[in-house]
């Protein structure tokens, strides 16, 4: 019998419950409550996270988020602003122990090895998926997934975005531009830089069927046998008082 | 007040907004899509530099020592990356 992990599919939610579950299952892992976790997710309303170091004002136009009911929240993770539309994106997260084999005291190391997982799955779908330092996957050239990496408690958090579809259009509506100017350059630069699963096959690819390959990629890749489970009380507790407290106040999501 | 943003050559953007007198660092603000941990280093690295000089090779140094004083590790930046974006926001600031 192969090493068991714990599956979870929580589908759709608001962003500052998204946010807040993911740090409860993190903290339920560092009690030894929960077994390693593979969260699948998905955001809705269609929201944008920000990375930790990021400024709210300066990396999202709010005025058009809260015209088009787009919520707006930090990640506690780093990295860059991300477009999670509710019919366009997958969310995952994995949430493991930081002595567990797979995780290496270097972060690029560890991204890339849980990337793997991910690149697997993808290539089962036939995208040409590879790994791209320093936490992306791209196909033909471009991105089709953006990943970030937290540790604490000694357990190490990774999530990321997979574009199953994408309309920069769209994506530069909600997330701010230098200027009016140049939003057309950066649609277009979008575009030439930017890709999603929908336009690498040519097809329409079911959520059920991205979660499906990418359980599998997981599974090869880390040696590993996937048990759906479900969340516990204390950690759904704890994701209401995470949201409450923290991803839906405004000190939390403005304070940088 | 001094802004200014920095692109890491195969790294990651910067961005640091400041006040200085006399070329000394009074506020500052670093943001960006980089990655630091623990993330709340920042908060540390940002005290540690008010009241400093906008001395390049300085601020480097001293990013650096916060950073290994905390066991803190970047990706996609350095402490260098930093003060270089610090020193331009610094220049802009007038």
């Amino acid at each position: 019998m192969g090493e068991k992990w714990r599956l979870l599919d929580t589908d759709l939610n608001d962003a500052f419950y998204n946010m807040a579950l993911d740090e409860a299952i993190a903290i339920a892992r560092s009690k030894n409550l929960v077994p390693n976790t593979l969260r699948f997710f998905r955001w809705s309303p269609s929201a944008v996270s920000i990375g930790y170091f990021q400024s709210m004002e300066e990396e999202v136009d709010i005025k058009a988020c809260d015209e088009m009911g787009i919520d707006y929240v930090r990640r506690r993770t780093g990295g860059g602003a991300v477009y999670h539309d509710r019919d366009g994106e997958l969310t995952y997260s994995i949430i493991v122990n930081e002595d567990h084999r797979l995780i290496s005291r270097d972060f690029q190391e560890t991204y890339r090895t849980l990337c793997s997982g991910l690149v697997s799955g993808l290539r089962r779908l036939g995208v040409p998926a590879e790994f791209k330092p320093i936490n992306d996957i791209v196909a033909q050239g471009k991105k089709i997934s953006g990943n970030a990496q937290t540790r604490g408690m000694n357990v190490v958090h990774q999530h990321g975005t997979i574009l199953r579809k994408v309309d920069p259009a769209l994506m530069f509506k909600v997330l701010k531009v230098p200027s009016e100017k140049i939003r057309d350059k950066l649609i277009k630069s979008v575009e030439e830089r930017v890709t999603s699963i929908n336009a690498v096959l040519g097809r329409e690819v079911s959520f059920q069927e991205l979660k499906d390959a990418l359980i599998n990629g997981f599974e090869d890749s880390f040696e590993v046998e996937f048990t759906p489970g479900s969340i516990t009380d204390f950690e759904e507790n704890l994701a209401q008082r995470l949201k409450a407290e923290k991803y839906a106040t405004r000190e939390w999501n403005f304070r940088r | 007040m001094g802004r200014a943003e920095y692109k890491v050559k195969g790294g990651k953007l910067i961005k640091v907004q400041l006040t200085a007198r006399n070329r000394k660092i009074e506020k500052i603000k670093i943001t960006g899509d980089f990655f630091l941990h623990p993330e709340e280093v920042i908060e540390d690295i940002e005290r540690a530099l008010e009241g400093h000089m906008l001395d390049e090779h300085e601020l480097s140094s001293l990013i650096e020592a916060v950073m290994r004083n905390k066991q803190a590790v970047s990706l996609g930046v350095t402490p260098n990356d930093f003060a270089r974006c610090i020193m331009m926001a610094g220049e802009k600031n007038g």
